[in-house]
């Protein structure tokens, strides 16, 4: 307390500033990255990257005509990003929950839409951080490959595919930053994200796409790997349709997660 | 100063907190007080903005919760001293709250050595804790921001005896210097000392309030127990008094003060072995108050009866 006064029946607010909103994406970064779980989340997606560069530049070791370019790399070293790292999009929003702390955060900025775009904002940090790791790793891995494989290195990674990348990464997290706030249960949104973006690709798509015709022209309108694959090839030209498949595939997993999911975090009582 | 007017809070056909409306002044501590369930946790919450209201409002120094800018600088909130992450460390959980408010982390060591939190303590993680070191740690949190009006949920749950005085002084000191303390318990006993106004709440309605002296008055018969080597001489000399005597124990009560009735056997030669003041406390006021709005009553529980019987006391 600042005065002394005895009586104090109203409170001057005049001179107190609300909390600025880079200092709220500060806090929930931290608390993305400050339990055991998060640190283990980081460690075994850095032994992971590590891990792929290890086996390219053994198979460069072991066969002489094998050539990995930068474009490769970056293929490579974006998948280590997209296994584990969405857990912290998840978790950003349901540990609230689960932890039951949105009883202290949501008290301490009752303004619950500027607690989710911190969040949002802390999540997009997150990736953009992590691909800039990726990517930094990658053009290492490049010249030490070409060294070993004894080619000189090709830096083939335009800007335009990597903008790509960084906005496939967006997507897929952006997913499960609204599969987080619809469910609001850390381990069902974590399956339900799963099963949405590698499960069903791999497992169900993948077969379905191989051996039916109708299934080569729906499943890129609903799944988001088939949808979004030809912006993250150079060599395809995207057309209207892709355009649209990417649309209405984004609309599907992300749009209609985040919609429903910001109303509910807005609406419920955190108990 | 909290002003919570014609609150009520309905969930379907259940009404959680039914038109509740009372007032906490700065300087005094008011004690919320209740049996589990009577809404004293959803008129908290409906205070700082996590539940809204189904109708009337609670306006906190003059405002709403939402419209005061870093609110944790103005009202400290512990609504439940476990609802943190189990993963966290107290030193962590501190840090995080006073990042938020903007506060440096000086303010988190200053709090930490105001509750008593060693450092090897501080640095344990939550789920480690016991339910006192949750509270020493909930309210540390709530004193983060320096803060004018506190607004406590069962704070002396779970703290030992010497951790419910030092939270007592810690309160009486703090409204001492203006600031206004709500603290809700299902416990008279942990309420009654530290409180200097009570509100009492059964089923989501008020059901009395004041200070402790206006609310003992409430029970205003005066009663008396006694007991006599000659209970039978007793008996006689008192109801010769007109007095009304009723067996209670291993003496009786009667509806007169101590001295009306030391005035009698003194009168009627009659040597007494006991003689007390009977008059109920606030412990069976409040039993009696909520008597009819308690969920469930624990057999054997001598609670007063629903209706006042004059001759009783």
């Amino acid at each position: 307390m600042t005065t002394h006064a005895p009586e104090r029946r109203t409170i001057d607010i005049s001179r107190t500033e609300g909390i600025p909103f880079s200092r709220l994406v500060k806090v929930e970064w931290r608390k993305m990255l400050d339990t055991r779980g998060g640190f283990w989340l980081l460690a075994i997606t850095g032994v992971l990257l590590v891990f792929a560069v290890a086996i390219v530049l053994l198979v460069i070791g072991l066969d002489e005509d094998v050539r990995v370019s930068a474009l490769d790399w970056s293929t490579i070293l974006t998948i280590p990003l997209s296994l584990l790292l969405p857990v912290f999009a998840i978790q950003s929003v349901t540990s609230e929950w689960s932890q039951r702390t949105g009883l202290v955060t949501f008290s301490l900025e009752p303004h619950r839409i500027r607690v989710l775009l911190a969040k949002v904002s802390a999540v997009i940090l997150l990736v953009l951080a992590t691909i800039v790791v990726a990517i930094a790793l990658g053009a290492v891995a490049n010249v030490v490959g070409a060294q070993m494989g004894g080619y000189d290195a090709r830096w083939n990674l335009e800007v335009s595919t990597l903008a790509a990348t960084v906005f496939v990464q967006l997507v897929y997290f952006l997913m499960a930053f609204g599969i987080g706030m619809v469910l609001l249960s850390t381990p069902a949104a974590i399956a339900i994200f799963y099963v949405v973006a590698l499960l069903l690709p791999f497992m169900v798509y993948g077969t379905l796409y191989a051996l039916f015709d109708w299934a080569q022209d729906f499943i890129p309108w609903i799944d988001l790997q088939f949808a979004t694959a030809p912006l993250l090839d150079p060599n395809d030209s995207v057309s209207a349709t892709n355009i649209a498949q990417m649309a209405v595939a984004c609309t599907i997993w992300v749009v209609v997660p985040l919609v429903l999911g910001s109303r509910r975090v807005l609406s419920s009582e955190p108990k | 100063m909290i002003e919570v007017s014609g609150l009520t809070r309905t969930y379907g056909g259940f009404t959680a907190v039914d038109d509740v409306s009372f007032t906490c002044e700065p300087g005094r501590v008011t004690g919320f007080l209740g049996p589990n369930g009577a809404g004293k946790t959803t008129t908290m919450r409906i205070m700082v903005g996590l539940t809204p209201p189904s109708s009337g409002r609670v306006t906190i120094g003059g405002h709403l919760y939402r419209d005061i800018p870093n609110p944790g600088r103005h009202v400290g909130v512990l609504l439940d001293a476990g609802a943190q992450h189990a993963g966290r460390s107290g030193r962590e959980i501190l840090t995080i709250g006073a990042r938020t408010m903007g506060l440096p982390d000086s303010r988190v060591d200053e709090m930490l050595a105001m509750v008593s939190l060693s450092d090897e303590e501080a640095s344990r993680r939550l789920r480690n804790y016991s339910l006192g070191m949750k509270q020493r740690l909930g309210i540390a949190h709530a004193l983060l921001g320096d803060p004018e009006v506190l607004i406590l949920d069962e704070p002396a749950n779970g703290l030992d005896p010497a951790g419910i005085r030092w939270m007592r002084d810690l309160l009486k000191g703090y409204a001492h210097r203006g600031g206004t303390v709500l603290l809700s318990s299902h416990l008279l006993n942990e309420v009654e000392l530290v409180a200097d106004e009570l509100i009492l709440i059964g089923r989501g309605k008020i059901v009395a309030q004041g200070d402790k002296k206006s609310l003992g008055a409430l029970d205003a018969q005066v009663s008396s127990l006694v007991t006599a080597l000659d209970p039978a001489a007793l008996v006689r000399g008192l109801e010769a008094e007109g007095f009304q005597v009723v067996p209670e124990g291993e003496g009786f009560r009667v509806n007169a003060s101590t001295a009306d009735v030391g005035r009698a056997a003194l009168e009627h030669l009659i040597v007494l072995t006991d003689l007390r003041d009977g008059a109920a406390g606030l412990e069976d006021l409040f039993l009696e108050l909520t008597a009819d709005t308690q969920r469930e009553v624990a057999p054997g529980v001598p609670a007063a009866p629903a209706a006042p019987e004059g001759a009783h006391r």
